[in-house]
C-alpha cells in the first residue's frame, strides 16, 4: 500500500521533472524567436512617437501624435494610400478571378497536369525584382518588347509592320503596367488556396446533384463557389497583406514615379530622402496596424475553415 | 430492346462532348502555360541577343551570342554578380540553418506542449510575418550604424531570420501536427529518454516536412530585396541588389541584354529547385496558406 503511494508520488515528480526536461530546450528557442520577431517593431513604434529628422541631428525629442499628423495630413502620404489600395484592389480581384479560372481547370484530371501545375508556380517563387525586370524591358519596353513585338508581327500578317502601334506601356500605363506584373506574381498563390479548396469539396455530395440533373454551371454556382467562399476570403486577405508592402515591383518598374508610388515606398522616401525617421517610422506603425486588421479577419477565416474541417 | 437500341447514340454523344471538354481543357492548359512562361522565353531569349541586334524581335533566337554573360559576370562596370551569387548562397544558408534550428524547437513546443498564453505566441508570431518590412527599415537601420555592423552579413542575415523565422514555426506546425506521436509513446515505453525518441523516431519522420521549410525559407531569403538594399554593401550585397542596380558599359543607358542575361543567371537556379522539388513546394505553400 504504502509503496504504492510513494511509487505513485515518485513518479508524478518523475513526469513532473520530464515535463520540464521537455520545455526547458525549447524555451530558449520561443524566446529568441519573439525578441528577434517582436523588438525592431517596438522600436519602430517609440521613434514614431520622437521628432526626429537625421538632418537635424541636434532638435530631437519626445512629440506625442504630431508624426502621425503629419502622416495624415501630408498630400503625398495621402496619395500614396489612394494609390495603395488602388493598387491591391486591382491585383488581388484580377489574380483571384484567374487563379479561381485555373484552379477549376487543374481540377481536372487530364495528361500533363502535374506539369502545369510545376510550371504555375514557378512565377510565385521567381525573385521578385528579377520578374520585375522582365516585366520591364523584356514585356514592356517599347521598342523591343514583347507586347510591341506582337503588335508588329499581327501587323505585319497583313502586310504593314512599320505603321503598327507602338505604345510605350509603363509611360501610357504606369499603374496598369504594376499590375500586370504582380498579377503574374501573385495568380499562383491564389490558385493554389483555391485548388486546395477545390479539393476538399465532399464529391460524393456533387456526384449526387449529378445525378439529379444538374448541369455542370449549376453544380459550380450552388455548391462550389459557396464551398470555396472561405477559401476565396482567405486567399483575397493574404493577398491584400502582402500586396499592400509590396515595395520591388514599384520600385523597379517604375521607381515610385508617375504616380506609382504606394505607402512602402513613400516611406522609403520619407527615410532615405527627406531623413525624417520620426514620420518614416508613423506611417510604418500606420501599415502595420492596417495589415493587422486585415490579418484579424484571416485569422478568424482561417480559424473558420479549421473548425469546418474538423466537423 | 429499347435501351439496347439507345446506348450505342447516348454514348456515342457522350464520347464526343467528353473529347471536346478534353480539348478545350487542353486548350486551356496551353494557354496557362504560355502565359506562365512567355516572361521567362522572352528573358532567355534576348539574353543570348548580340547588343547589336537589341531591337530584333524575332520571337526565337537570333544572332545567339554568349557576350552578354560575360558582360553580365563581369566587374569591370562595376557590378559583382559573381560576388552578390556568392553572397545571396551564404546568407541564405546562414538564414535557413538558424531559422530551421530554432523553429524546429519552437514548433514542437507549439505543436506537442500545452502551456498557457499559447494562443498569445502563435498570433504574436502571425502577425510577424505580416509586418511590412519598410516598417522595421527605421530601427534596423539606425541600430547596425550605431554598432557598426552596416554592410555586414549579419546585418543582412538577422533581419532575414526575423523575417523567415515565423514562416519557418508556422509551416512546421502544421506539419508536426499531423505526425503519428503514437510512435514517440511506443518508443518511450520501449524504454527510450524523451530525447531519444524525438531524435531517433520523431526527426526521421519530420525530415520530409523541415526539407520542405528549408527549401521554403531558402527562397524566401534569396528573394530579399528591401532590407538587403539599404544594409549591404558592395562586398555582402546579394543578387537582388546586383541586378536592380545593374549598370552597363555606356552611363544613362541600361544595358538591357546583359540585364536579362543576369536576371536568367539569377534565376536558373530557383527554376531548377522549383522544378526538382515542386511536390514538396506545393504541400509545404498549402500547409502554410490554408492549413494554419
Amino acid at each position: 500500500m504504502s509503496t504504492a503511494v510513494t511509487e505513485s508520488a515518485a513518479q508524478q515528480t518523475l513526469s513532473r521533472a520530464s515535463a520540464w526536461a521537455r520545455r526547458a530546450p525549447l524555451l530558449p528557442a520561443l524566446i529568441f524567436m519573439i525578441i528577434i520577431t517582436q523588438l525592431p517593431f517596438v522600436a519602430t513604434l517609440v521613434i514614431s512617437f520622437i521628432h526626429w529628422n537625421a538632418l537635424y541631428p541636434n532638435d530631437i525629442g519626445f512629440d506625442w501624435f504630431s508624426n502621425y499628423a503629419a502622416v495624415f495630413t501630408d498630400s503625398s502620404m495621402l496619395k500614396s494610400v489612394l494609390t495603395t489600395v488602388f493598387l491591391t484592389v486591382g491585383v488581388v480581384l484580377i489574380s483571384l478571378v484567374i487563379g479561381l479560372l485555373v484552379a477549376v481547370l487543374l481540377d481536372r484530371r487530364f495528361w500533363g497536369r502535374g506539369f502545369v501545375r510545376t510550371i504555375m508556380i514557378a512565377p510565385f517563387l521567381i525573385v521578385p525584382v528579377a520578374a520585375a525586370l522582365v516585366w520591364k524591358h523584356a514585356i514592356f519596353n517599347p521598342s523591343y518588347g514583347l507586347l510591341n513585338g506582337t503588335l508588329t508581327w499581327i501587323w505585319g500578317l497583313f502586310g504593314k509592320a512599320d505603321s503598327a502601334p507602338q505604345p510605350d506601356w509603363v509611360s501610357a500605363h504606369p499603374l496598369g503596367a504594376v499590375d500586370a506584373a504582380l498579377i503574374w506574381q501573385w495568380t499562383p498563390f491564389m490558385m493554389l488556396i483555391l485548388l486546395a479548396g477545390l479539393q476538399s469539396r465532399p464529391l460524393d455530395v456533387i456526384e449526387a446533384a449529378r445525378i439529379d440533373g444538374a448541369t455542370e454551371w449549376q453544380v459550380f454556382r450552388h455548391m462550389t463557389l459557396p464551398h470555396l467562399r472561405q477559401y476565396l476570403e482567405l486567399a483575397a486577405l493574404l493577398g491584400c497583406i502582402y500586396i499592400v508592402q509590396n515595395f520591388d515591383a514599384v520600385f523597379t518598374i517604375t521607381s515610385g514615379g508617375l504616380g506609382t508610388a504606394n505607402l512602402p515606398y513613400t516611406i522609403y522616401q520619407t527615410f532615405f530622402e527627406a531623413h525624417d525617421y520620426g514620420q518614416a517610422s508613423a506611417a510604418g506603425v500606420v501599415v502595420v496596424i492596417g495589415s493587422m486588421i486585415l490579418a484579424t479577419f484571416v485569422l478568424r477565416t482561417v480559424s473558420s475553415l479549421l473548425r469546418e474541417e474538423s466537423r | 430492346m429499347t435501351t439496347a437500341a439507345l446506348e450505342p447514340t447516348v454514348n456515342r454523344a457522350s464520347v464526343s462532348r467528353r473529347r471536346w471538354s478534353s480539348i478545350r481543357t487542353w486548350i486551356s492548359a496551353i494557354i496557362i502555360v504560355l502565359w506562365c512562361l512567355l516572361p521567362f522565353y522572352w528573358m532567355v531569349v534576348t539574353s543570348f541577343r548580340d547588343v547589336g541586334y537589341t531591337f530584333d524581335t524575332t520571337p526565337w533566337p537570333t544572332h545567339v551570342t554568349l557576350d552578354n554573360y560575360v558582360t553580365a559576370l563581369s566587374t569591370h562596370w562595376g557590378n559583382h554578380l559573381g560576388k552578390a551569387l556568392l553572397n545571396s548562397l551564404i546568407i541564405g544558408a546562414s538564414v535557413t540553418i538558424i531559422a530551421l534550428l530554432v523553429g524546429t524547437f519552437a514548433a514542437y513546443a507549439l505543436s506537442r506542449i500545452e502551456f498557457r498564453f499559447k494562443g498569445i505566441v502563435l498570433g504574436v508570431i502571425m502577425g510577424a510575418s505580416m509586418f511590412p518590412g519598410v516598417a522595421l527599415l527605421t530601427p534596423l537601420f539606425q541600430l547596425f550604424t550605431n554598432i557598426g555592423w552596416m554592410g555586414t552579413y549579419q546585418a543582412l542575415i538577422i533581419p532575414e531570420i526575423s523575417f523567415v523565422l515565423p514562416l519557418t514555426v508556422y509551416t512546421l506546425t502544421s506539419f508536426l501536427r499531423e505526425m503519428p506521436w503514437d510512435l514517440e509513446e511506443a518508443a518511450r515505453i520501449d524504454g527510450c529518454t524523451s530525447a531519444q525518441a524525438f531524435r531517433k523516431v520523431i526527426l526521421p519522420l519530420a525530415a520530409p516536412a523541415v526539407f520542405t521549410t528549408a527549401i521554403l525559407a531558402f527562397i524566401s531569403s534569396w528573394n530579399e530585396f528591401l532590407i538587403s538594399s539599404q544594409l549591404s554593401s558592395d562586398k555582402t550585397q546579394p543578387v537582388t541588389v546586383a541586378i536592380a542596380s545593374f549598370t552597363g558599359s555606356l552611363p544613362h543607358q541600361e544595358p538591357y541584354t546583359a540585364v536579362m542575361a543576369a536576371g536568367t543567371i539569377v534565376t536558373v537556379p530557383l527554376v531548377i529547385l522549383v522544378l526538382i522539388f515542386q511536390r514538396r513546394i506545393v504541400a509545404g505553400l498549402t500547409a502554410g496558406g490554408v492549413k494554419g
